[in-house]
């Protein structure tokens, strides 16, 4: 029925149903590739297409807030103090909180650091989008209308640029990237700026007024912090640097896990998590899509200098490395870093907070492989490969070098 | 590069005698038509956006579109099929925003089909008078088009801060369970009016269009009223617009597909047929797309 090999196969006819119908496809086929229009090719074939363009970071900023919270100090603000040592389960000392400050004002602060760093300015941006779950921007309450991005893109003087808000729990900052990506790829815009600012405090707040025993779902809320972050990207002028893959995954049956919403005994929003649960859940179905990532991305472990999970707490990222350890059937690299104990967790900015002090202290170095996890309720896993081109060098000349956290 | 067309949609129409369904129920039964008037499987929805702006609860996490994607059962588990749900949030225009993101995320060979849903609905127990909000739902399949030069051409979007205080949605968190609290300026019809014509002329500029090319313009149904100046504004005749104010209310970030299902089910428009979306949202924002049937 077919005869020869490799590109030309010529059709010589088919023999029942099924062979008719190949036959005719493949006249389809060839015709359509004469008169040199696309063909469809069917999944799997991604190496028969054009590779696409590849999106980098091009700056980056992070604001923290200068007061610093102890864990020791938000215990004793409780008024049922939990019996268990916080500190000790979670392995978070301190973290920043916003004080007379709201969630927009730490967006805007992180954007216009990464806006000087970046050679764009903010009438060359051509989209802001705006990642934060927490959109307290003036005290007891949460804005709807306008979106954050518009509240933003005003303040920067970002004049020309296409805004929205995307939110996705904490992984609202990945998800944005992959939305910019597109728009990127698609030519729609050239350039665009992904923000967030998460003020957290709110929750913590009603979390020290709420709580009622150790087993209390409100306890995770004890763990947050407050951070911006903001990153400037656009297409890559080097293929072997910027983002080589990106995927997001919801697992929408486990949407009961974590919930954020105004709470119904009295002022203030809460956080209610099933702390074990999600991270049992994540732990289950986390490394099986980070090895389709590597696999994605031509990657294995030993490629990696750098992984940053999502910094849930310090326990939570040892138990992800375990869950690794487990399915990949080896013991992992000392490659997982880490800064939840000074910083908690800032949810959507906590990968660039941690890779803004990693970068200033000097561990993170110009043409690392960098691997970003993160889990968020929903349940929303998602993965990041990168390579980093001269990002880190040029971030520490502007912020300066050293091993503290610089706000 | 091959255009995104709405390869079918769904609504879930504002009803008297539904007055305590929620905007992930009403963005559920939209969805659901939405899918059975598709040829696509859900499990082949590799994106699901859910652009509706007031939440059951005023829920900040998870995204709404988690619970939606729950409720319509597309790839819920963490095996096989994969799909991916956020939240896109602009006010009116989100809808519109939305399908320019999924069509970016279709042709840049992401995905197979996407899906944009919106619900709406005030969830306060006691809702304040002045912050009403007509429950709908609307729902679209969006997947690369068959036909060249079919489906969405040029979108535009024109955001004017300055007149962003006319149009605020907040939630108190000063009582239990929050309380939604919505403002609109008595200028703020004016104000969507003012920065019209501006996104429809970047809309038709980008698709090398001019006003008389235009079949059809199919506005937010913001109200009879502002329908009836719009023409003169954007410099289409009165007869090419879409007025279903009669008996639609305006319904938020729905209105705009939700005329649009109204439309085709009356009578779909030819082939061929250009027609202009134009939605008008908080922001301020105007947004305008060219969509050819």
């Amino acid at each position: 029925m077919l005869e020869g090999t490799g590109a030309g196969v010529l059709v010589t006819g088919g023999t029942g149903y099924f062979g008719a119908r190949l036959v005719q496809a493949l006249r389809a086929r060839g015709a359509r590739l004469a008169a040199g229009q696309p063909v469809r090719h069917r999944k799997g074939k991604a190496g028969m297409r054009a590779a696409p363009l590849k999106v980098r970071i091009e700056s980056l900023g992070v604001y923290l807030p200068e007061t610093v919270l102890t864990t020791a100090a938000l215990m004793d603000r409780c008024r049922r103090r939990p019996r268990l040592d916080l500190e000790t389960i979670t392995g978070i000392r301190e973290r920043r909180v916003a004080v007379g400050e709201h969630a927009l004002e730490l967006a805007v602060h992180s954007a216009e650091r990464a806006l000087a760093l970046s050679r764009y300015r903010a009438e060359d941006l051509d989209a802001v989008i705006c990642t934060s779950i927490s959109k307290h921007h003036r005290d007891g309450e949460f804005t709807f209308e306008p979106a954050t991005a518009v509240l933003v893109r005003k303040a920067i003087g970002a004049s020309r640029a296409l805004v929205f808000d995307v939110v996705n729990a904490c992984a609202g900052m990945l998800n944005g990237i992959a939305v910019l990506q597109a728009l990127i790829r698609t030519g729609v815009v050239r350039n665009g700026m992904v923000v967030s600012g998460e003020q957290n405090l709110p929750l913590a707040e009603s979390a020290t007024r709420e709580i009622r025993h150790s087993l209390d779902r409100q306890l995770a809320a004890l763990t947050l912090g407050d951070a911006g972050a903001a990153l400037i990207l656009d297409a890559a002028t080097d293929a072997r640097h910027g983002i080589h893959h990106l995927d997001l995954v919801t697992g929408a049956k486990h949407d009961h896990y974590c919930r954020s919403l105004p709470s119904p005994r009295g002022s203030g929003g809460i956080l209610l998590t099933k702390a074990r649960g999600l991270q049992r859940k994540g732990a289950e179905h986390f490394p099986v899509y980070l090895k389709r990532a590597l696999d994605a991305t031509g990657w294995s472990i030993a490629d990696l200098q750098h992984v940053i999970p999502h910094q849930v707490s310090v326990r939570a990222v040892r138990q992800g490395v375990k869950a690794l350890a487990r399915y990949f059937g080896c013991e992992m690299p000392d490659i997982f870093l880490c800064n939840a104990e000074t910083c908690g967790n800032t949810t959507t900015t906590s990968h660039f907070v941690a890779l803004h002090e990693f970068m200033l202290s000097g561990r993170v170095n110009p043409g690392d492989n960098l691997l970003l996890v993160s889990g968020a309720s929903g349940i929303v896993i998602s993965h990041a490969t990168m390579t980093l081109d001269d990002l880190p060098e040029r971030y520490r000349a502007l912020w300066g070098s050293g091993a503290g956290v610089a706000s | 590069m091959t255009r995104v067309r709405i390869g079918s949609a769904g609504v879930s129409l504002p009803a008297w005698w539904q007055w305590r369904k929620g905007s992930v129920a009403h963005a559920v039964t939209a969805g659901l038509r939405c899918l059975a008037a598709s040829h696509h499987r859900s499990a082949d929805v590799g994106v699901l956006v859910s652009a509706g702006i007031y939440r059951d609860g005023h829920v900040a996490e998870p995204a709404i579109a988690a619970y939606i994607q729950h409720r319509l059962g597309i790839n819920i588990e963490f095996q096989g099929r994969a799909t991916l749900s956020f939240d896109l949030l602009n006010g009116g225009c989100g809808m519109l925003n939305a399908a320019q993101v999924v069509g970016a995320m279709l042709q840049s060979g992401q995905i197979e089909a996407g899906m944009v849903v919106a619900g709406e609905a005030n969830s306060d127990r006691r809702p304040d008078p002045s912050s009403a909000v007509t429950r709908s739902g609307a729902a679209l399949l969006l997947d690369l088009s068959p036909r060249a030069g079919t489906g969405f051409g040029a979108f535009a979007f024109r955001t004017h801060e300055g007149d962003g205080d006319l149009f605020t949605a907040v939630v108190s968190l000063a009582e239990p369970r929050g309380h939604l609290l919505i403002r609109r300026h008595a200028r703020l019809e004016e104000a969507w009016l003012d920065h019209a014509a501006a996104a429809v002329d970047e809309a038709l500029e980008r698709e090398g269009l001019t006003c008389d090319r235009i079949d059809l313009v199919i506005p937010a149904q913001i109200s009879t009223g502002f329908l009836s100046r719009l023409p003169a504004v954007i410099g289409v005749p009165a007869a090419k617009v879409v007025n279903f104010t009669a008996n639609l209310q305006d319904t938020g970030s729905t209105s705009v597909f939700i005329a649009w299902h109204r439309l085709c089910a009356e009578r779909r428009p030819s082939a061929g047929t250009r027609v202009l979306f134009l939605v008008f949202g908080s922001g301020l924002t105007v947004g305008a797309a060219i969509y050819t049937v």
